[in-house]
């Protein structure tokens, strides 16, 4: 009887926690951060550049989620930063970092203003991950974190934007199995009332499933600056609209097979434009089809595709870079008794020494052609056209996420010259878990990246261009005691050759080539440990070395070490 | 397997679908930048004596390795007038290499040996080729020539001089702006600013000037040689015309137009103007005149060159030739 009568009782304590609405939560994260960087480079070359550069920050988001009823949120989260150095409220800033509003309509359709978050397909919208990135080593990983965090960059390749979107679903009993339609529009730019006009882009998909086997979807994205925003009638105006399809169905119960791919059209149009240089209207379109084989009892995927990307193609949402290669580094801007500006290394890539992109680029931006020469605007980087492989294997007993990935490109239509750039661009990478291997319960992870890149033009001598780029990505993540890792990673650049890269200007047309001459070592090593408090908090420290050697004379070899410490705390 | 066949079959179809552009080329053309530089086919001048009375060009011809900046340049042995024909082009032809016999400015050129260098500058071990062409006629002035002084002063011409200044024609001293002869002041005028003047006028009534003014420009050469500068010396024209048509200008009742030029440097200048814009002044305000203050060159009967210099500087002395009238466009020497 009395087990009944608390049963009872536990049952209505229950009912009486869920009646009761969540009205709002704290959440958001904290950091401490230092920076130690000490700059070695011959003396005979530079006694200008003061050697060393400490800084750092603590900071605190402090997020606000409030639920007016049970189908709306409010999000707010504020950034307290405070510089190290800056005592009494100096070098103290306080910003809002987000501010959104969502819910759900009359249980119907969802919708988001303000901040939001916004990934289409690679063609049309998708921040694309920035080079260097194989498998990638834990120590490294862990500030690139911080790095993503700060603008907003996640897995999933969105983009942050401000403005509305709207999306909502249907649901059928036959024929088709559901319609998801989504929409967004944003403001990209404010107009200065003078010379820049006021600019928006909005786009939306329709997704049609009609059973777990067969999806397509149409999309659409497009930008555009607002007339009468400023005295000038100049007009940016591009569209991307394109179709996507796929298709899996079982050849055994062991084996799928399908296809899946994306096809569509791009317009650009300068309209008023006084510059002679602007096109009137840029056109072109884009294919990527691929065949896909599913082996599940092994975990294997491989997908085998073709694709073609006009050189006309512009899709800002999908090209738009992460890291603007034509900015210098944060840290030692200048160095030399020249003082000439340093070029963007791979360290300052993983510091978060670059100037990164927090809004879409009607230009194809800067790229450094040793890191990157195949595809520097992701899948959607136009003019290649070519075949790719890619096949994966999730899990296995000593390696875990395994993959191959090759493409052989070459260009539709040549740069300079009728001989068209040949591209071939293998990545390899795996997890090698060796306490498996030796029957450890406390993890030791080895992680292997490699990646390989040759670009290569024939012809005349004036015109070849053969460049060899070789990025090992290398890492070692050994748990010694518990929550305690030992981090020791590698990103070893390997780049010779030639190549010519593509000056545009700012209507992305080639005006000129800057023939580069690479024959250099770019390694950065480092090594830290971890003490990780749970799942989300972690305290850091870590030891970077960088060098950078060149074959020519006349570009200056020098290095970098840094020390940086960081308590990262997510609540 | 017949699912993996149609699959297969689909994808080949896709790979079948790729882009071959072969006719475009995106950027500059890297033979052009980078591309070594020869001559292909020699560059070869269309004439070595040349009447531009009869044949309207002298040209090269050939071919260069690469498009690439090249200058070709002419001058006069005697007159040393210049001309210099620039282009960027891997071909050389009538089309972009041609030389009508006119140069850059005054002075134009002679009856004389023409000496012709052809460079290309932004190629470091290019030849510089040498040629040289007699110019046995002259190019054919398209216009209406007033004077060139070549054929001595006319009947109803009215010169002037101060009494310490030498004016006149003078012929063969190679120091036209075209031709042979040229009219020349000189002399000290300490109590004036005017030195001479030569009043132009036909031997029977207009110049037979087009009625339309606004596109009609009026040109002559001019040298200023001693008491140079924009605030020294220069010429003030005066246009008359003969409003009534009795062959006669009445300054009380017609219009003459003034225009004035200042000299800046001591080469020969071209001076160009529209005849229509001397009904306005430089702020765009009707200019007073006599008559109906409307430039009407079908009725102008006389052109008076008035030279006038700073009376402080002492010596002054300047040159003036050919007068013509060219339509819709200034002239070229």
């Amino acid at each position: 009887m009395i087990r009944k009568i608390l049963l009872i009782a536990l049952v209505f304590v229950s009912f009486q926690m869920e009646g009761q609405q969540k009205k709002f939560q704290f959440n958001g994260a904290a950091r401490g951060y230092y920076f130690a960087n000490e700059l070695d480079i011959d003396e005979a070359i530079d006694t200008l550049t003061t050697r060393k550069a400490n800084y750092g920050h603590t900071l605190v988001d402090l997020g606000i989620s409030l639920y007016p009823d049970k189908n709306t949120e409010i999000i707010a989260m504020f950034r307290i930063r405070n510089d190290l150095g800056g005592f009494w409220g100096g070098g103290t800033s306080f910003n809002v970092r987000q501010l959104s509003l969502k819910g759900v309509a009359g249980g119907v359709v969802r919708y988001e203003l303000g901040d939001i978050d916004i990934k289409m397909t690679p063609y049309t919208l998708f921040n694309t991950q920035e080079e260097g990135i194989v498998n990638e080593a834990d120590v490294f990983a862990l500030r690139r974190k911080i790095v993503h965090y700060d603008m907003f960059y996640n897995d999933e390749n969105m983009w942050r934007m401000q403005g509305a979107q709207v999306g909502f679903g249907l649901e059928f009993a036959r024929g088709i199995k559901a319609i998801d339609i989504q929409g967004f529009f944003t403001r990209q730019r404010p107009t200065d009332g003078i010379a820049v006009p006021e600019r928006v882009y909005g786009g939306g998909s329709l997704k049609i499933h009609q059973s777990k086997h067969l999806s397509v979807g149409l999309n659409s994205v497009n930008i555009f600056d607002l007339k009468e925003t400023i005295p000038d009638s100049i007009q940016f105006k591009n569209s991307v609209h394109t179709a996507d399809l796929s298709y899996m169905m079982s050849l055994t119960s062991a084996m799928q097979i399908g296809v899946k791919g994306e096809a569509g059209m791009s317009s650009s149009e300068y309209i008023n434009y006084q510059d002679t240089r602007a096109p009137d209207e840029l056109t072109d379109w884009f294919y990527d089809a691929a065949l896909v084989l599913g082996v599940k009892p092994i975990g294997i995927e491989v997908v085998v595709g073709f694709k073609d990307v006009g050189a006309d193609f512009r899709s800002p949402g999908s090209q738009t870079k992460r890291i603007n290669y034509a900015k210098f580094p944060a840290v030692y801007q200048q160095f030399t008794n020249d003082a000439i500006g340093r070029p963007m290394s791979y360290a300052d890539v993983i510091s978060g020494n670059t100037e990164n992109s927090f809004r879409i680029s009607e230009e194809l931006m800067s790229y450094n052609a040793a890191y990157n020469n195949t595809t520097p605007y992701g899948l959607a980087t136009p003019n290649r056209r070519g075949v790719y492989l890619e096949a994966t294997r999730n899990d296995s007993s000593l390696f875990r996420r395994t993959f191959v990935q090759i493409a052989a490109l070459t260009q539709s239509r040549g740069t300079g010259t009728m001989e068209k750039m040949n591209f071939i661009l293998a990545e390899a990478g795996t997890d090698l878990y060796l306490n498996d291997l030796v029957g450890w319960k406390k993890e030791i992870k080895l992680g292997l990246g490699l990646r390989y890149e040759n670009s290569s033009r024939s012809g005349e001598e004036y015109e070849t261009a053969n460049l060899n780029s070789t990025l090992f990505d290398l890492g070692l993540s050994v748990e010694f005691v518990k929550g305690m890792d030992l981090m020791l990673g590698a990103k070893l650049w390997n780049v010779h050759g030639n190549a010519f890269v593509n000056e545009r200007d700012r209507y992305n047309t080639i005006e000129n080539f800057d023939i580069i001459e690479l024959d250099m070592v770019e390694n950065t090593y480092a090594g830290g440990l971890r003490y990780r408090f749970n799942e989300k908090n972690s305290l850091s420290a870590q030891y970077q070395l960088f060098e950078i050697k060149h074959g020519d004379d006349q570009l200056a070899d020098y290095g970098m070490s840094q020390f940086t410490f960081l308590l990262s705390l997510s609540f | 397997m017949k699912q993996l066949f149609i699959f297969t079959m689909v994808m080949l179809a896709f790979s079948g679908c790729r882009k071959e552009d072969n006719e475009m080329v995106d950027g500059p053309n890297l033979n052009d930048l980078f591309g070594p530089f020869s001559i292909v086919e020699d560059l070869v001048i269309s004439h070595t004596e040349i009447d531009f009375g009869v044949d309207a060009f002298v040209f090269y011809s050939g071919e260069l390795s690469k498009n690439t900046d090249w200058n070709i340049h002419f001058t006069g042995s005697q007159t040393g007038a210049t001309r210099t024909i620039s282009g960027f082009d891997r071909v050389l032809s009538i089309d972009n290499a041609a030389w009508n016999g006119g140069a850059n400015t005054f002075p134009g050129f002679g009856l004389e040996e023409v000496y012709i260098e052809v460079h290309f500058p932004n190629e470091e071990d290019a030849p510089v080729l040498y040629d040289t062409v007699s110019v046995l006629g002259l190019k054919q002035d398209e216009g209406y020539l007033i004077t060139s002084f070549e054929n001595g002063t006319g009947t109803n011409w009215v010169p002037f001089n101060q009494t310490t200044v030498v004016g006149g024609i003078v012929c063969g001293n190679g120091e036209s702006a075209k031709g042979d002869c040229h009219y020349s002041f000189g002399g000290t005028v300490g109590w004036d600013w005017a030195i001479g003047s030569i009043s132009v006028q036909n031997d029977e009534g207009t110049f037979g000037l087009p009625t339309s003014a606004t596109n009609l420009y009026f040109n002559m050469g001019f040298k200023a040689l001693e008491n140079v500068g924009p605030t020294n010396s220069f010429i003030q024209f005066w246009f008359d015309e003969d409003e009534n048509g009795d062959g006669v200008f009445d300054p009380a009742s017609e219009d003459r137009f003034l225009y004035e030029y200042w000299s800046n440097g001591s080469e020969w200048d071209l001076i160009s103007f529209v005849y229509g814009g001397l009904q306005f002044d430089a702020e765009g305000s009707q200019v007073d005149t006599n008559g109906n203050g409307l430039p009407e060159p079908s009725k102008l009967i006389a052109i008076n060159v008035f030279y006038l210099a700073n009376p402080e500087n002492g010596f002054s002395s300047a040159l003036v030739d050919h007068l013509i009238f060219t339509t819709n466009s200034p002239y070229t020497p």
